[in-house]
């Protein structure tokens, strides 16, 4: 391999840094459901590009600016999110009424309806790519020779700034923390007279909302497709065990690490090899820190 | 699995120490727990008669099918009990140690390579490659396994998929290794021998066939020994609560090793016999996710730790998407999926020991009716 | 009691034996094998479309003519896209749908084991799509190609950078190849790998992308460091949407432009979701000769044009033209055959010598199969991007007299 131009490298440094914040964001709400209830939510990238779709209709059909949809997507995963909570899930957590749902049937479940939509969505929208585009005239930002995408910046921007606003409900408000009280011990929760189930059902739908903002902001520049879930919903996972399962923080560090990552070893290997071994790291953090960079051991 | 450890995580991530009391019972409180398998026990004499004559009935009526059926319907029956096979060679170690593994598919990608690879390049008959094959698989497993199953629920599922996809990945991009022509993404080609016994190749359906439900019935075989077995009763005990049967001397390590790699060894020559049936391997397939999860899938729905779960779902699951395909030729994609993924998910909440349950117990009340008691 | 019961079961037998009878003399049943769900799905469902307006119109024009106008039903399969799947759904067309032939099944991984199914039943089985070179080579006589093998599309790529370096003196002498990771895009890397050789282009970045990619940053920075004069790029509708995107912003520079092998840049659906400026200048290999097929110089193919049109939203594509170019095949076969047998079909197929007609739709000049079964006259056509329209640049001889071809190609800055 050819030896690195220093200037090449930097900017594979911030397109990393780019990227990896917006991993960071999708993760959000994967890790927010995960660290409230325990559930692995195999059907978060489901619900990104069920918010994708949602915003390239809304400019198809009715002229919907993208960046002005996310005042309809985000109310709309977050009625989807409840309802996939309070109906699909809930029904499993009365079961176990005296103990916290077992991860791997809450993990069989959202497999479930990852099947379900995903599918749906190619039965409904056929398999054709699609794509929204925003009518703001975004010009690149000149990094020197070399142009920074803006709808990035702003996909960027908004991850850090919901992850910051998300921790400051959480602390601040009265239903923020019911949802870390019902996090750190449901029963006590419950005893304490938190309704549990709405807690658990608002938690999810801030999950998806979460998605919803970004399924907004990301049309503008992703593929749109009825798979397009998955690679989200597969890097979420390697980015939210890398921060820490349950960290809204340890989920933006997760991402960016992962972005930087990637973007510097495929300087060197090829994008399949880069592919390989971020799936090493994320192996090797689950053996070596299962709580992740910025969780509590 | 439902019930069985459902603190394990939880204590873990949140101390809470009132709520490992029940759960260190062994699921005593689950809604379908250990002490249905005692009831099972408990049946075994009066059914066990009957048992044996259904099974040997099924056996016979199995054995006969290639007298009577059409290459069609041989060819679907070889397919359904191919994934009856692997399902019930998941169940192996999954539904007995209660982990879930979506990188089974690792183990039949490496059991098919090798039986095609040391066919082409060194001329070994399939008939030792396949388990040379399931070796290999069994040592890739103690590699995986080993690390792994320390870590539980999803840590564990998310780990066996990353490795299948790390695999994956990798033979579908290198062309030779170490001078093995792996073929990348292109996959490999089973050389055509004609008819030819050395070659395990057959003009006709009914040798793969009886193939094909022979080692079926050494997987049933091997899973009803295991459940009779003190590896076995290991694995429940690790099942039911680790700690408890880590404090009693039980290595769960080595045992849940020895159970995987039993497993990997079975899952590896069924993907010699996909290759050999199918006369073509590629990576896609073969170790992609796709597969992992339709075996897992089948053997859960069915119901997993137990014998015939694994079977039960296969039958019912893998023609469920043939007809589904057959009957709408495609005009509504991906209907079959979200057929089986309503299903999973009732399964999930309604029949978490398996649609085997239900009917084994109807079994059990007829059996009880019938029998001495 | 056993009387009534016996008469009532000889009438159903004489009725289904007579219904069968009578089937067989008015419908020939035609297999196909498409990925019609899964990654592939758009592509199988395109192919579909065309195939049945080919049945449709041929069933109105009077079905088969040597057959007492026996009319033509169609019976889809979905492979999606897994070998093992399409070898079953082989086995259920031949066996159960009692099919005369097969066409498909675009996936490589799927004809190739499947192929080899119909040849043990002594089906003919046409070819779709797949471009493998091995499927054509192994001495089979009931497997036929029409179109490209796989190393004609690289062949025919560095032939058009050859011809209009040949015509202006100026021409690339770099290359970077960028590629999906899977067996198409692989195998045209390594075709493209060794004809550059022989022709004396240096290959400088030679990467491949595993499929449904979000982010192209760090490639096109490999890119950029590379500096070629020309990339060669081979990826479906998803990635190559994200790619060109990715090159617009980036203003990344290719003095001899991108010369795509097809696979997105070929799917109407991708031309629907991208800026036309993103992909001015483009140099696609198409499977068939888009400019010189329009429907106003052919007006025979306005039907088939229009008719796709109203059922996909979108222009005819080259898997659409593909399927619709198999049907005319299978139908002048069974004329001249006068018979629905698969064996007096292979024969009259193995001799088939087209040079006019719908078969043609493609955009070849004839159709006739060497001993393998490859169409030895297949080849595409290297188009280029111009004014928003994909013109054809080669083979020379179909180059419109309006058609200019941009070469090298204005830099971004340098675009009105």
């Amino acid at each position: 391999m050819a030896p690195m131009d220093p200037l090449i490298l930097s900017f594979a440094l911030v397109n990393g840094l780019l990227i990896g914040g917006i991993y960071g964001g999708v993760a959000l709400g994967l890790s927010l459901i995960f660290g409230v209830m325990r559930v692995v939510n195999f059907a978060h990238g489901s619900l990104l590009m069920l918010a994708l779709y949602a915003t390239f209709w809304l400019q198809a059909l009715a002229g919907i600016e993208p960046y002005a949809s996310i005042v309809v997507t985000v109310p709309l995963l977050f009625a989807l999110g409840f309802l996939i909570q309070s109906v699909i899930i809930a029904p499993l957590i009365r079961r176990e009424s005296a103990l916290v749902v077992e991860p791997l049937s809450a993990l069989l479940l959202t497999a479930g309806v990852y099947l379900v939509i995903d599918n749906l969505a190619l039965m409904a929208f056929g398999p054709d790519v699609r794509s929204a585009t925003t009518g703001f005239a975004l010009e690149p930002l000149m990094l020197g020779p070399i142009p920074v995408n803006m709808q990035r910046l702003i996909a960027f921007s908004a991850a850090i700034l919901s992850a910051i606003l998300l921790s400051a409900w959480l602390r601040g408000t009265r239903m923020g923390r019911a949802i870390r009280a019902t996090a750190q011990n449901r029963d006590a929760a419950a005893l304490s007279g938190i309704d549990v189930p709405l807690v658990y059902a608002v938690t999810f739908g801030i999950g998806a909302a979460l998605l919803g903002l970004f399924g907004s902001l990301l049309a503008t520049f992703i593929p749109i497709t009825p798979q397009v879930g998955l690679s989200f919903g597969i890097r979420s996972f390697i980015v939210v065990v890398l921060g820490g399962i349950g960290s809204i923080p340890g989920s933006i560090v997760g991402g960016l690490v992962i972005g930087v990552f990637e973007a510097l070893a495929s300087q060197f290997v090829p994008a399949t090899s880069a592919a390989i071994l971020s799936l090493g790291l994320f192996v090797l953090i689950l053996l070596v820190r299962p709580s992740g960079l910025m969780g509590r051991a | 699995m439902i019930t069985a450890r459902p603190s394990r995580l939880r204590k873990g991530m949140v101390p809470l120490p009132g709520v490992a009391a029940p759960d260190s019972e062994g699921s005593g409180g689950g809604p379908v727990g250990l002490p249905g398998r005692r009831r099972a026990r408990g049946g075994q004499g009066g059914a066990s008669l009957a048992g044996a004559a259904a099974l040997a009935l099924a056996g016979l009526a199995a054995l006969a099918l290639p007298l009577v059926a059409d290459a069609y319907v041989l060819h679907s029956c070889i397919v359904v009990l191919f994934f009856a096979y692997m399902a019930t060679a998941w169940n192996f170690v999954c539904g007995y140690v209660g982990q879930l593994s979506i990188g089974h598919a690792m183990f039949a990608g490496v059991g098919g390579y090798a039986t095609v690879l040391l066919f082409t390049g060194l001329g070994l008959s399939p008939w030792l490659g396949m388990p040379v094959g399931g070796l290999l698989a069994a040592g890739l497993s103690v590699v995986v396994g080993y690390p792994t199953f320390r870590l539980r629920g999803p840590y564990f599922a998310l780990t066996t998929i990353a490795f299948a996809e790390m695999i994956r990945i990798w033979v579908e991009n290198t062309d030779t290794f170490l001078g093995i022509p792996l073929n990348g993404a292109a996959g490999l080609t089973v050389p055509l021998r004609g008819e030819s016994l050395a070659a395990l190749q057959f003009n006709g359906k009914a040798p793969y066939y009886y193939l094909i439900v022979a080692l079926l019935a050494g997987a049933l075989l091997a899973t009803w020994r295991l459940e009779r077995s003190k590896l076995g009763f290991y694995l429940k005990a690790i099942r039911g609560d680790r700690d408890a049967a880590e404090s009693l001397g039980i290595s769960p390590a080595r045992y849940q090793l020895v159970a995987l790699a039993i497993s990997a060894f079975m899952t590896g020559v069924g993907g010699g016999f996909y290759a050999q049936f199918f006369r073509y391997v590629n990576a896609e397939r073969l170790i992609g996710v796709d597969l992992s999860i339709d075996i897992a899938l089948m053997s859960i729905i069915g119901g997993q730790g137990t014998v015939f779960g694994p079977l039960l779902g296969a039958v019912l699951l893998a023609p469920l998407a043939e007809i589904t395909r057959g009957a709408l030729g495609g005009s509504f994609l991906g209907l079959h999926i979200v057929v089986y993924g309503i299903i999973l998910m009732l399964a999930v909440l309604y029949l978490p020991k398996g649609l085997i349950a239900p009917l084994r117990t109807l079994l059990l009340r007829r059996a009880g009716r019938g029998g001495a008691r | 009691m056993t009387v009534p019961f016996s008469r009532r079961a000889v009438l159903a037998l004489a009725a289904m034996a007579f219904g069968s009878s009578a089937h067989a003399q008015t419908e020939i049943p035609i297999g196909w094998v498409l990925p019609l769900s899964g990654g592939s799905a758009a592509i199988g469902q395109q192919a579909r479309t065309g195939v049945q307006i080919a049945v449709d119109q041929i069933n109105a024009a009077g079905g088969i003519k040597a057959l007492k106008g026996a009319k033509l039903k169609l019976v889809f399969a979905d492979s999606q896209s897994k070998p093992d799947i399409g070898v079953s759904e082989t086995e259920r067309l031949i066996q159960r749908e009692n099919v005369a032939v097969i066409g498909g099944a675009f996936n490589s991984a799927v004809t190739f084991p499947a192929t080899e199914l119909a040849e043990r039943y002594k089906t003919p089985w046409i070819v779709m799509g797949a471009v493998k070179d091995e499927i054509t080579e192994r001495n089979f006589k009931y497997v036929f190609r029409i179109n490209n093998k796989a190393t004609y599309d690289a062949r025919e790529q560095l032939d058009a950078m050859d011809l209009l370096k040949k015509e202006t003196g100026k021409g690339p002498q770099t290359l970077a190849v960028f590629y999906e990771g899977s067996d198409w895009g692989r195998s045209h890397a390594s075709n493209v790998r060794k004809l550059a050789k022989e022709r004396g282009y240096t290959i400088v970045l030679d990467e491949a992308a595993p499929p449904n990619q979000v982010d192209f940053s760090a490639q096109l920075l490999k890119i950029r460091a590379a500096k070629p004069d020309a990339l060669i790029a081979a990826f479906y509708t998803p990635d190559h949407l994200l790619l060109s995107r990715q090159l617009f912003e980036q203003q990344l520079n290719l003095p001899f432009g991108l010369h795509s092998v097809g696979g997105g840049t070929e799917d109407p659906s991708f031309y629907k979701a991208v800026s036309p400026k993103a992909v001015a200048y483009y140099f696609v290999q198409e499977d068939r000769q888009v400019d010189a097929l329009q429907g106003e110089r052919r007006p025979e193919f306005t039907d088939v044009e229009k008719r796709f049109k109203e059922q996909l939203g979108y222009d005819m594509s080259a898997y659409g033209a593909q399927g619709f170019s198999v049907m005319y095949v299978i139908r002048e076969a069974l004329e001249r055959a006068g018979s629905a047998d698969r064996q007096a079909l292979r024969d009259a197929i193995a001799a088939t010598d087209i040079t006019t007609g719908p078969a043609m739709y493609v955009g070849y000049q004839r159709i006739k199969f060497d001993e393998q079964g490859q169409n030895t006259f297949a080849h595409g056509a290297i188009s280029q991007n111009l004014n928003g329209q994909r013109r054809t640049v080669w083979p020379a001889e179909s180059r419109s007299p309006d058609t200019k071809p941009a070469w090298p190609v204005p830099a971004f800055g340098a675009r009105s």
